[in-house]
């Protein structure tokens, strides 16, 4: 995603998202509702925690014989009359949509969300190639319109307030719309029911990839889904490998559970099932069905450290309880995908490097894990991530001195003693109101931000010597 | 560009560090398909009265509609009364034969204009016919193929005669039913789908499945629940007594 965004570090980004009030309150407001529908969507569905069990039990089973699923679904989509194409790449998968425009004349391509497609930055690869993007999910579309990027993975214009959008409308597509979101949603609907009649291709992500079947499973709120997969003349879905799912027996596992924690409902307004292009007899749907099969790093973490990341269903549900996202939003990551879970996919992605300071953008809390529908263990994933940047030396030698320091102290009594005693001493100059809030040198880095208790006049370890 | 074969040797290799590692299995796929969904018609024959009204409620907690009628007889009349309510004035509707019925000469009468898809109509010109035509309606009639009554969905195969644009470009979606295509739950429809897919007559029949629940809706501006999107404003459910 934008250099741009990436040019300023982690620290400035969220420090500018905290001093955002608009941001914040509105980031208030979304993620307590959602965490609320989320909670209710499961008080009354006494089957879920079950579910949850049986939906990662799917995914690690999947994972386990990965290539034997995504043989069986590119046999079936071929069998279909689809074309299945492989990506080891991001820039491979983003060669691949532009050949099929080129070859077929494809002048505009209508989207319906997708993070994939976010990841391979593939508007921009369109746009280079002559093609018009129009993405029509309205909260993509408003923020592709103000050149913005998505600051939450299902509601990608949480950040956006109603005058902000009538403002960007009656600048973009003429007109002078009031800042009410029933009129601007009219607004949009009329803009891209013309988009989707006129455009030559349709782009769109995939929720899952039913192997049994050669079935792409697609699910919206709003429709666009069903417009982009059966308007077009063509139609793209492009996937990472780990969306493939055995059966359709499978399948209604993971639908039970996706919508109760993304958004509280029991089904989204929209599942679309899409097997192939239109058959024989049938007045509508693409004549040609494309299938991207998108590796880009996710393969090498199958036997490796961030393996359970790969179970994401992308519901935003880790999101929404995080006390960092709820602080500094999306955006403040800087990449594709944000939140806890969005830093070990940015990691798998992009490489560990990249996450040198996004792997301290949570405080292990463990509330992702709670929620998460496949139970993925972010936190601990965070650790193993932090260790590495460690071992890799990728961390800053100030973190890695600090914590090896802190190592030894910890591993002998009579350091620890030692350094309680130096601690009481030294710290003196610093303590205020009963707390340490300014310490000097690079430990000023941490009281920036936040305060301490300082070390007691007495340690736990003293009383208890006279309590025995 | 990688080729298939490259491709899937990488991730068999990353596969195979990982052997026992997790003991897990993927839900069990119905042994058979067919069989196990009899059984869950046959289920449901008796219990249809207590799925309908899970479905009433269900449907009408996502703004759905709910009507019911004695026969298919009195079926034209609901729809020409949901039309004029909203000032419609163009129908599509699916054809006949799908459908079950013919609604056009009552909604005709009524001074709608009404067309209907035509099984076996394919061609380039026929396409764009109905297409221009869809997106000119106000009013789409279709059947349903599932109704599923613990999450108030309709769910609905295309094909031909059956486009899925007629329960998705009009502002108001009617799907018309009868209490054999009533299921209670999710799992249940896992079941069908299977049968579905090992069925030699339906399974290439259409390219895609719509599970439609409630109207088309939006909460992306300040999270203002906004419906009517990009497909209906509008879904009714109108369920037939007579079997």
């Amino acid at each position: 995603m934008s250099d741009a965004a990436l040019r300023t570090p982690f620290p400035q980004r969220a420090g500018a998202a905290l001093k955002d009030a608009f941001l914040q309150e509105a980031l208030t407001i979304a993620t307590t509702k959602f965490i609320d529908l989320r909670k209710e969507a499961f008080a009354g569905f006494p089957q879920g925690e079950a579910l949850r069990d049986r939906a990662r039990a799917i995914k690690e089973a999947t994972l386990q014989h990965l290539h034997v699923h995504l043989e069986r679904l590119a046999d079936n989509v071929e069998r279909l009359g689809g074309h299945v194409h492989w990506a080891t790449t991001a820039e491979e998968a983003r060669e691949m949509v532009l050949r099929i425009c080129r070859d077929r004349g494809v002048r505009m391509a209508v989207k319906s969300k997708s993070m994939a497609t976010e990841e391979i930055d593939l508007n921009e690869a369109l746009e280079h190639a002559g093609v018009v993007p129009v993405e029509t999910d309205l909260g993509e579309y408003i923020i592709q319109l103000a050149r913005e990027k998505p600051s939450h993975i299902i509601a990608p214009a949480i950040h956006k307030t109603k005058g902000q959008v009538a403002e960007l409308f009656s600048r973009e597509l003429g007109g002078e719309f009031p800042a009410d979101p029933e009129v601007l949603t009219a607004v949009a609907r009329r803009a891209l029911r013309e988009k989707f009649l006129q455009a030559d291709m349709g782009i769109t992500g995939a929720n899952f990839a039913v192997a049994d079947t050669g079935t792409v499973v697609l699910v919206t709120n709003e429709g666009n889904g069903r417009m982009v997969t059966s308007l077009p003349r063509i139609h793209v879905a492009l996937m990472g490998v780990e969306k493939v799912i055995p059966s359709m027996s499978d399948l209604v596992v993971f639908l039970a559970i996706l919508a109760r924690s993304a958004t509280g409902q029991k089904l989204s307004s929209y599942t679309t099932l899409v097997r192939g292009p239109r058959r024989a007899g049938e007045l509508e749907g693409p004549e040609e069905f494309h299938l991207i099969l998108l590796d880009n790093g996710r393969s090498r973490q199958i036997a490796s450290t961030l393996r359970e990341a790969l179970y994401c269903l992308r519901c935003g549900a880790c999101l929404n309880v995080c006390p960092v996202y709820r602080q500094i939003g999306g955006h403040a990551y800087g990449y594709t995908y944000p939140g806890p879970i969005g830093i070990l996919l940015t990691a798998m992605l992009k490489g560990n490097e990249s996450v040198r300071d996004l792997a301290h953008a949570s405080s292990l809390c463990g509330a992702c894990k709670d929620v998460c529908p496949v139970r993925i263990d972010i936190p601990r994933m965070l650790v193993e991530l932090r260790e590495h940047l460690d071992r890799e030396k990728i961390a800053p030698w100030t973190e890695r001195v600090a914590f090896k320091t802190l190592g030894r102290l910890l591993r002998s009594p009579a350091a620890f003693r030692l350094s309680a005693a130096a601690a009481r001493w030294l710290q003196k100059p610093f303590v205020r109101e009963g707390r340490l809030r300014a310490l000097p040198l690079v430990f000023g880095k941490w009281t920036r931000t936040r305060d301490l208790p300082p070390v007691a006049a007495r340690t736990f370890r003293e009383r208890w010597e006279e309590l025995r | 560009m990688t080729g298939r074969a490259e491709f899937l040797e990488r991730i068999r290799r990353e596969v195979s560090k990982t052997p026992g590692l997790f003991g897990a299995s993927p839900a069990p796929r119905p042994a058979d398909p067919a069989t196990a969904a009899e059984t869950v018609r046959r289920e449901l024959a008796e219990r249809w009265p207590a799925a309908l009204e899970r479905f009433r409620i269900e449907f009408e907690r996502v703004s759905g509609v709910f009507h019911r009628v004695p026969s298919l007889d009195a079926v034209p009349a609901v729809i020409g009364a949901i039309a004029r309510e909203r000032g419609a004035l163009r129908a599509v509707t699916w054809d006949p034969a799908a459908l079950g019925f013919d609604a056009a000469p009552a909604l005709i009468r009524d001074g709608l204009e009404v067309v209907a898809a035509r099984a076996g109509e394919e061609d380039e010109a026929a396409r764009l016919r109905h297409r221009a035509q869809a997106a000119g309606a106000q009013l789409g009639v279709t059947g349903a193929d599932f109704v599923l009554a613990e999450t108030g969905t309709l769910i609905l195969l295309s094909g031909s005669g059956r486009p899925g644009s007629t329960s998705l470009l009009p502002d108001v979606h009617v799907a018309v039913f009868g209490r054999d295509r009533l299921v209670e739950t999710l799992e249940q429809v896992g079941v069908m789908l299977e049968a579905l897919h090992v069925d030699p007559d339906r399974a290439m029949s259409g390219a895609m499945i719509n599970f439609i629940t409630g109207p088309s809706r939006t909460a992306d501006i300040e999270l203002t629940l906004t419906r009517g999107v990009h497909g209906p404003k509008e879904v009714h459910a109108v369920f037939v007594e007579a079997p």
